[in-house]
């Protein structure tokens, strides 16, 4: 069994637990193990606290790699500390900022070589794992649900960092959909930015709903009957943000939002409960017409029991 | 006192007596170096008995001066301080020569390029460094032996590769100079991309009408053998002995005996999709490209026929009436010998699906500007009538997208030249047909550079086609109507916009053809950072190589238009006429030379020399020695600095030469 070790980062714990829950589940059916990064903290965030400060920047996110360089694994994780994190891994590629950033670590007792990769977990699912494996442990086919696939900024950008696919015409997300017996719906605007990153959110929600706007509305013109992310960020402001719209007046029709591994979970014959799909703001009305066999449908407040005990 | 001359001997009987003319430059290094100073260190170096200072050295009365002073001053090694010696070398030795001193005499002290240009905020530090640049050229020079050119003589003949219009216009003008010509095509006709066009900017002349015509004087020329579907194999040898192997490919149809009467392609069962068309239109496992090709032989293609895949039909054999099929032919070597060549190789389209946010290849009306040019063409697909391919219905509003592929960092950095003019006359054409039609051009800028040019898209403007200043972000495409959303930024507005159009032309970047490595390896030639063939120089020998002998033209040299290519073929043409005219080639004296007491017959040299210049020789005694051909030695010094033996050196470049100017440099005495 192949182990990742599992940088959870900050949004997925506080907010969307249902996002990790799946995320355990679904590599566990793929006999990949993801260790628990005892310790790790905020990544931390790539647009504002790198810009601002570099050197920290670097440092605490070196922390955060040295935490897996001890596990002896690499990382896999579900939102944009792959920025910070992958990128921070790049830069200490460098001899001489590897040596500045250690020579702090050290003053508590810990270093960083460099020997961590950093992997999304969408890249785990397209390339480690692969669609042919995904296809051969579907039990629920996910026919005639139409996902509007949104890949966000930091799982491909900067480019010339990330490597892992094109930036102008990505396609793992779109193929594991496809796989998975959906249909990911072409869209206006595909590459466009959820709204949130980068502050946005944190400095000015009026400018970064109207992102979310634009992009929910040309899904809709599309008639998507979900929105899959691979990003905790992006997630939350599909999630939160239309119906912060919705408060204004602005948005009447909210479409559910899906995190990548919960639509491979649902895929696999997980139930929407254990993949916390109902604890979303939007609530998962394209279950019903996946006419999937479903336990309890109730809203749960309580954290997904079963899906815990099956971790 | 001797003053050597050319005829005089190799030897340098006496002591040397250097002159040194430094040169002004204008102000290029008067006004950064202190002149007079340089004199006055030059003039007190050993060796040294006259030093001097001029305004511009390469003028008649700097040339004047040197000559005038190696009389009288009995010069014998002459140090001209000024620009690289790439520059003027050649008018320095010619200088020499003049004054009956040998040319190789001359030892040239880069204190423009080297110094005064890359110095021009520290005055006083340029001064010191030309000092020491000239102090070490005084010091290879008193070790300078007179070297002799040698002379031969020249194949009358000229090897065109490449039968695009430049390629055309070169062999036209060489042929009718009284030279032999041979042309060499690797598709079975000539005519090249011209040939593909409708109209060409800014007359609307008919492509075909004004290119044919040269297609069949080309065929039909006494001094031309047109040598189509044929491949430049290898060439060997120098300028005016190349001896060139060309592969003719095999077209299983007998040239002599085929009428190009075409019923074989009429019979042929089987349809493939036709390159000339860029595969909007399809074209017989047999066939011409078009229907003016040259020559009108016929070609099988081997990859599509049934019967040279699958061993049945051969339904034109049984059809021919000139029984002119021949499927046992194979692939024929070819060897000729020529004084020159010139290369016409042209371009490639850059392939549109390299930006994956325009869509082309996925969705079905975005095409590219050749595509469009099939379209509009009466000989075309649709006969001249322009229909979008999703519904073939003539599309209501058109946008072009300029730079796909140039001024891109992601692609290329360098402009294709041509596509601002020919969006602009595919946008004239759309409204001649269609003056309802909504034309938009997205341009960064629209550069309309040559003679005529201005004034068309003027006129276009007036016709009412709009240009929006934007670099168009992505297309999607309606999944219903199949129109064309394009999101973008008008720059000249500061606002983000969408608009939807019937079609869209996406303006392809023009780059090097394919095959360019392949010639350039072939040739040993250079190629600029933009990967075109690299001129000798990009303003004063804009149509010869650094490899003697060879030429350059058209788009192989660089992205240019009909125009500039043909004007450039001509230039081509008289260069590479000159030495056909004169008869004789002299050599550079400076190439390698071998010690035969120190060789040992190693060989490294022989495997190392990148121009095949070098061959180990047994001598009567059995032993093994080092040969160097100095027709074929280009002097670079690879054998010389690899020979473990130290039995090689370069002519003009001694190991002992190049020491003496590096002590010279290194001393401290300049400061």
């Amino acid at each position: 069994m192949k182990k990742f070790a599992f940088f959870l980062g900050c949004i997925t714990p506080l907010r969307y637990p249902g996002i990790e829950i799946a995320t355990r589940q679904v590599m566990k059916q793929f006999d990949i193990g993801l260790l628990d990064m005892d310790g790790a903290s905020c990544c931390p965030a790539p647009g504002v606290f790198g810009s601002f400060d570099l050197w920290n920047w670097l440092l605490i996110g070196a922390r955060n790699l040295s935490i897996a360089e001890k596990l002896d694994a690499d990382i896999t994780l579900v939102c944009n500390g792959y920025a910070t994190l992958q990128e921070v891994n790049h830069l200490l590629e460098d001899e001489e900022k590897r040596d500045r950033v250690n020579d702090v670590l050290g003053k508590i007792g810990r270093r960083y070589s460099g020997s961590t990769k950093v992997r999304h977990c969408v890249e785990l699912l397209a390339e480690d794992i692969g669609l042919e494996k995904i296809k051969s442990k579907i039990t629920n086919p996910l026919k005639g649900l139409k996902v509007g696939v949104h890949y966000g900024c930091h799982y491909l950008k900067p480019s010339k960092v990330r490597l892992h696919e094109s930036p102008e015409a990505p396609d793992h997300l779109d193929k594991i959909v496809e796989s998975l017996g959906a249909e990911s719906v072409p869209y206006r605007e595909k590459l466009m930015c959820c709204g949130a990153g980068g502050g946005v959110r944190a400095g000015n929600i009026d400018e970064a709903l109207d992102f979310t706007l634009e992009k929910v509305q040309n899904m809709k013109d599309a008639g998507v009957d979900c929105i899959l992310t691979p990003c905790a960020f992006c997630h939350y402001q599909f999630d939160t943000g239309q119906i912060e719209l919705k408060k204004k007046e602005k948005w009447n029709t909210p479409i559910p939002v899906i995190f990548v591994t919960q639509l491979v979970g649902l895929a696999l014959g997980m139930s929407p409960k254990s993949l916390g799909l109902y604890e979303h703001h939007i609530s998962p009305k394209y279950i019903d017409k996946l006419g999937l066999k479903l336990g309890k449908t109730k809203k749960s407040s309580s954290p997904t029991d079963e899906a815990v005990a099956s971790c | 006192m001797i003053v050597v001359s050319r005829e005089s001997g190799k030897k340098v009987g006496s002591e040397p007596r250097v002159g040194v003319f430094v040169c002004h430059c204008g102000t290029n290094i008067a006004g950064f170096t202190d002149i007079k100073s340089l004199v006055e260190y030059a003039s007190k170096q050993p060796g040294v008995v006259f030093a001097t200072d001029y305004t511009y050295m390469c003028s008649e009365p700097g040339q004047e001066l040197i000559r005038k002073s190696i009389k009288k001053h009995k010069l014998n090694r002459v140090i001209v301080a000024s620009c690289s010696p790439r520059m003027h070398e050649p008018t320095f030795r010619k200088v020499a020569e003049s004054a009956d001193l040998n040319p190789f005499l001359v030892e040239m002290a880069n204190i423009r390029e080297q110094c005064s240009w890359v110095h021009m905020h520290q005055p006083e530090e340029a001064t010191i460094k030309a000092k020491a640049l000239i102090g070490s050229a005084i010091a290879k020079a008193r070790l300078l032996e007179p070297l002799e050119s040698a002379e031969f003589t020249v194949e009358p003949s000229a090897l065109i590769i490449g039968g695009g219009i430049a390629g055309i216009q070169t062999s036209l003008d060489l042929a009718e100079k009284g030279f032999k010509v041979y042309l060499v095509e690797k598709t079975p006709s000539i005519g090249g991309h011209m040939a593909q066009l409708d109209k060409t900017f800014p007359t609307l002349d008919c492509s075909a009408c004004i290119l044919t015509p040269k297609m069949v004087d080309v065929g039909r020329h006494p001094n031309i053998t047109l040598l189509t579907y044929s491949e430049v194999k290898a060439v060997e040898g120098f300028i005016g002995n190349f001896k060139v192997t060309v592969t003719k490919k095999a077209r299983y149809i007998d040239e002599e005996a085929c009428t190009g009467c075409g019923i074989c392609a009429q019979k042929c069962p089987i349809k493939v999709p036709n390159e000339f068309e860029v595969g909007l239109g399809t074209r017989k496992a047999v066939y011409i490209p078009f229907p003016q090709a040259v020559p009108t032989t016929h070609t099988i293609d081997k990859e599509h026929c049934l019967f040279l895949t699958k061993g049945v039909c051969k339904i034109c054999e049984k059809m021919c009436p000139a029984h002119a099929i021949r499927f046992d032919q194979k692939d024929e070597d070819i060897e000729i010998k020529v004084g020159t060549i010139i290369i016409a190789t042209g371009y490639d389209l850059y392939d549109a699906k390299k930006k994956p946010q325009y869509g082309y290849g996925v969705y079905k009306n975005v095409i590219t500007g050749l595509e469009f040019e099939r379209l509009i063409n009466a000989a075309g697909p649709t006969g001249g009538k322009l229909l979008r391919p999703s519904d073939s219905k003539p599309p209501k509003s058109v946008a072009f997208l300029q730079c796909v592929g140039s001024r891109d960092a992601n692609a290329n950095r360098y402009c294709s030249r041509v596509c601002c003019m020919a969006s602009l006359k595919h946008a004239h054409q759309i409204k001649e047909k269609h003056p309802d039609a909504e034309v938009s051009i997205f341009y960064m800028d629209l550069r309309c550079f040559g003679k005529g040019y201005e004034e068309f898209y003027e006129r276009t403007q007036n016709e009412g086609v709009r240009a929006v200043r934007a670099r168009v972000a992505e297309i999607y495409e309606d999944p219903e109507t199949k129109n064309l959303q394009l999101r973008f930024e008008d720059t000249l507005q500061a606002e983000i916009m969408t608009a939807e159009f019937d079609m869209v032309v996406l303006a392809t970047a023009i780059e090097p053809a394919l095959d360019t490595s392949a010639i350039q390896k072939l040739l040993k030639l250079s190629l600029s950072a933009d990967g075109f063939f690299l001129e000798a120089h990009p303003k004063l020998r804009p149509v010869e190589t650094t490899v003697a002998g060879v030429y350059l033209c058209g788009v192989a040299q660089g992205p240019k238009d009909i125009p500039d290519a043909v004007a450039q073929a001509s230039g081509a043409a008289s260069q590479a006429a000159i030495p056909l005219i004169t008869g004789k080639v002299s050599i550079e004296p400076i190439t390698a030379f071998v010690d035969e007491d120190l060789c040992s017959g190693c060989g490294i040299c022989e495997d190392l020399c990148p121009y095949s210049a070098i061959e180990i020789k047994e001598l009567d005694d059995g032993k093994r020695k080092s040969e160097i051909n100095e027709a074929l030695c280009k002097g670079c010094g690879v054998c010389g600095a690899a020979c473990p033996s130290g039995a090689i050196s370069m002519k003009g470049f001694t190991d002992k030469q190049i020491r003496a100017q590096i002590d010279a440099l290194t001393a401290s005495e300049v400061a």
